[in-house]
């Protein structure tokens, strides 16, 4: 025991999880390329992006189910784990239709990976129990699968797979096939689980609700590439590319020419108008000349008659009745900008006048593919 | 007045039951009819046939066992024992050669194009005669068969060896062929069916393949090798192709005791060999039942439901 504590600050400091240079392809697709992610102790990371984007294939390469073309570096907690098979990994999936087995009641569900590992019975029987509680299905022991209602599956699929201590716990939509209710109850329960396990987490989804509101950090990937890899907050407020932006729900993304910077701030020629946006480039890679998107969140487009910030003439289209709020959009020079409302503007004129800060509008450079 | 009143409800409660007699209703009632008329009646009268007295070639009504006792001599009663051995010993083979098989076509491959021809090339040879598939052996197995002309060239025996034709050996080795299919395709459909997904769970959450095989896959394979298992043994109980083409006359099965008997127009006696088979048969598939029942309680729920 005097031992360990050094062992564990030195092993506390690496990361449980490290990939360097994986390729993988389907055929003539390339569906990963030369990815590399570290994965910190205890974290909560999210791969999100949208169907085809490699994310899924990417968790299966982790558990072991897939394995890469290449690959230059998987270390788990230090091991390389390149050729180990899924049964020799110490990470556990949550598929996303919970995969239970039909044939076995819960309790033996959960205990399977312990009687695989020949764990004696009654030993067994009591870290199933405990897992059970966790997940908040006590007294569910001898329930057979077909009599739960899909959040319970859920909660089997989570305490078959902790119970076995893995390193990760990697989970694939596991939200995808609840409905909306549920959806938010479980993301609620999914941080309070990893909260009282520690264990590291990597989930994959396309909600980038869901990554914003569980997440340490996000993996945004694209087309078998991380495009951006950072806080929930960095993806939400600073996204990096057009692509992020329009991914992280900015409505209006307009391309333009930089014409000066000036300090963070960058003027922006859209359509042979101006407006001021904060780069979220390196400024160091923008320089006037460049082809740029601005992109700004519908909730930052204000109707204002003071001529603050960026303003531009608009004539109003008609609004669009959203639930809890109302999009308007409008036609401008910068071309059509949506703004939301809580409630219908009363007396709102046809031409008026539109404005947004220019610390809300984010500006970055163009990637090839969007120069047109 | 009032009986237009009371014809009018009839009319009307008519119309409302209508309904009740759906097609589908129609149709349990002709397949049951069908079933009663075509598979039950036969074995109902066999049973009779069989307590008849033979009068000629008609029955003198009133009952007696004798046909059963002119049925259960010596040598019958060996017969029936080598062919209950016989056709559970290739049953057997017919599984440990099949399941992997089944397995194997059902989550192994993965080119869809290769499946089918493998499936295809599994049912090709029934459109052969059996008699025709079946004497092939004679010309492998013979004493200047392949095998014996193989193993005298190499050196191997200095004279032929003679038990491989015309033995116990050889209608083994003829029933396996015919009856590989049937083992096969029930298994190869519950298989089938198992969710891919929960095989990767199982590799997931540490199993090894054995591991799998055993906790994960034979189980949810039950009802597939259960109909499989009756599926060759109770056709292979009638075979008389093997036993006819393959023993040499060494290796009576039970099939050709029935040719016998009918040859002889002792059809008393051939329909109480006929109903020992079907009692037997429907024992064992009781008993098996029972212990599959009782070996793994969790899988009881499905095979009542398969059974049912």
């Amino acid at each position: 025991m005097e031992g360990t504590p050094a062992i564990c600050a030195e092993s506390a400091r690496s990361p449980i999880l490290q990939l360097g240079g994986v390729w993988h392809s389907y055929g003539a697709v390339t569906v990963l390329h030369n990815i590399s992610l570290h994965v910190e102790r205890g974290e909560f990371l999210t791969l999100l992006g949208p169907s085809g984007s490699g994310k899924s294939t990417l968790l299966r390469i982790i558990a072991g189910l897939e394995n890469p073309q290449k690959v230059a570096m998987m270390l788990l907690d230090g091991m390389d784990i390149t050729w180990a098979p899924a049964n020799e990994r110490n990470v556990s999936t949550v598929f996303q239709h919970f995969a239970l087995f039909p044939h076995m009641s819960v309790g033996e569900n959960v205990e399977y990976s312990l009687k695989l590992r020949r764990i004696p019975a009654p030993e067994r029987r009591r870290r199933a129990e405990s897992m059970l509680s966790l997940v908040r299905l006590t007294g569910k022991y001898d329930r057979r699968i077909y009599q739960l209602s899909g959040g319970e599956r859920q909660r089997v699929a989570l305490a078959r797979s902790l119970v076995m201590g893995p390193d990760i716990l990697l989970l694939d939509e596991p939200l995808g096939a609840l409905d909306e209710r549920l959806r938010l109850d479980m993301q609620r329960e999914l941080i309070e689980l990893r909260r009282a396990t520690g264990v590291t987490f990597i989930l994959v989804t396309h909600s980038q609700e869901e990554a914003v509101s569980m997440s340490d950090r996000i993996a945004l990937m694209r087309a078998g590439t991380i495009e951006q890899l950072g806080s929930p907050n960095d993806l939400f407020s600073r996204p990096q590319t057009e692509f992020a932006a329009r991914f992280m729900g900015f409505e209006n993304v307009m391309h333009g020419i930089l014409r000066a910077k000036r300090g963070d701030l960058a003027e922006v020629d859209v359509g042979g108008a101006t407006l001021l946006g904060r780069m979220v480039s390196k400024s160091a890679a923008m320089n006037p000349g460049d082809r740029v998107f601005a992109a700004i969140r519908a909730e930052h487009v204000e109707v204002d008659c003071q001529r603050t910030g960026n303003s531009v003439t608009a004539v109003r289209g008609d609004p669009i009745y959203k639930g809890r709020y109302y999009d308007i959009p409008f036609s401008t020079q910068l071309g059509t900008l949506i703004a939301r409302f809580g409630e219908l503007p009363v007396n709102l004129a046809c031409k008026t006048n539109i404005t947004f800060s220019p610390e809300r509008c984010v500006v970055g450079v163009l990637g090839p593919e969007g120069i047109h | 007045m009032s009986v237009i009143v009371l014809d009018k409800d009839a009319a009307v409660s008519h119309l409302q039951r209508r309904p009740r007699v759906s097609l589908e209703r129609g149709a349990i009632i002709l397949v049951t009819a069908l079933w009663v008329l075509g598979a039950l009646m036969p074995i109902l009268a066999l049973f009779v046939i069989s307590v008849l007295r033979a009068k000629g070639l008609s029955f003198d009504f009133s009952l007696t066992l004798q046909a059963y006792r002119d049925v259960l001599v010596d040598f019958r009663l060996e017969i029936i024992l080598r062919t209950l051995r016989v056709v559970a010993v290739v049953t057997l083979i017919e599984f440990l050669l099949g399941y992997p098989f089944a397995i194997w076509l059902a989550k192994g491959i993965r080119s869809g194009l290769a499946k089918s021809i493998i499936l295809v090339l599994l049912v090709v040879p029934f459109f052969l005669s059996p008699a025709a598939r079946t004497i092939v052996w004679r010309s492998i197995l013979g004493n200047d068969g392949l095998i014996n002309n193989l193993l005298l060239s190499v050196g191997l025996v200095d004279t032929p060896v003679s038990w491989l034709l015309f033995s116990e050996f050889a209608v083994h080795l003829g029933l396996i062929g015919p009856y590989f299919p049937s083992m096969v395709w029930p298994i190869f459909i519950s298989v089938s069916l198992i969710d891919d997904e929960l095989i990767k769970a199982s590799r997931d959450l540490g199993a090894t393949g054995l591991q799998t095989l055993w906790y994960v896959v034979t189980p949810l394979a039950v009802p597939g090798i259960v109909a499989g298992f009756l599926f060759t043994a109770i056709p292979m109980l009638g075979d008389n192709v093997a036993s006819t083409l393959l023993g040499g006359g060494r290796v009576a099965l039970i099939a050709e005791s029935f040719d016998d008997l009918i040859r002889a127009m002792n059809f008393t006696g051939a329909a109480a060999l006929g109903a020992i088979l079907v009692v037997a048969v429907i024992a064992t598939a009781l008993i098996i039942r029972w212990v599959l029942v009782h070996l793994d309680r969790n899988n009881g729920h499905r095979l009542k439901v398969m059974s049912s």
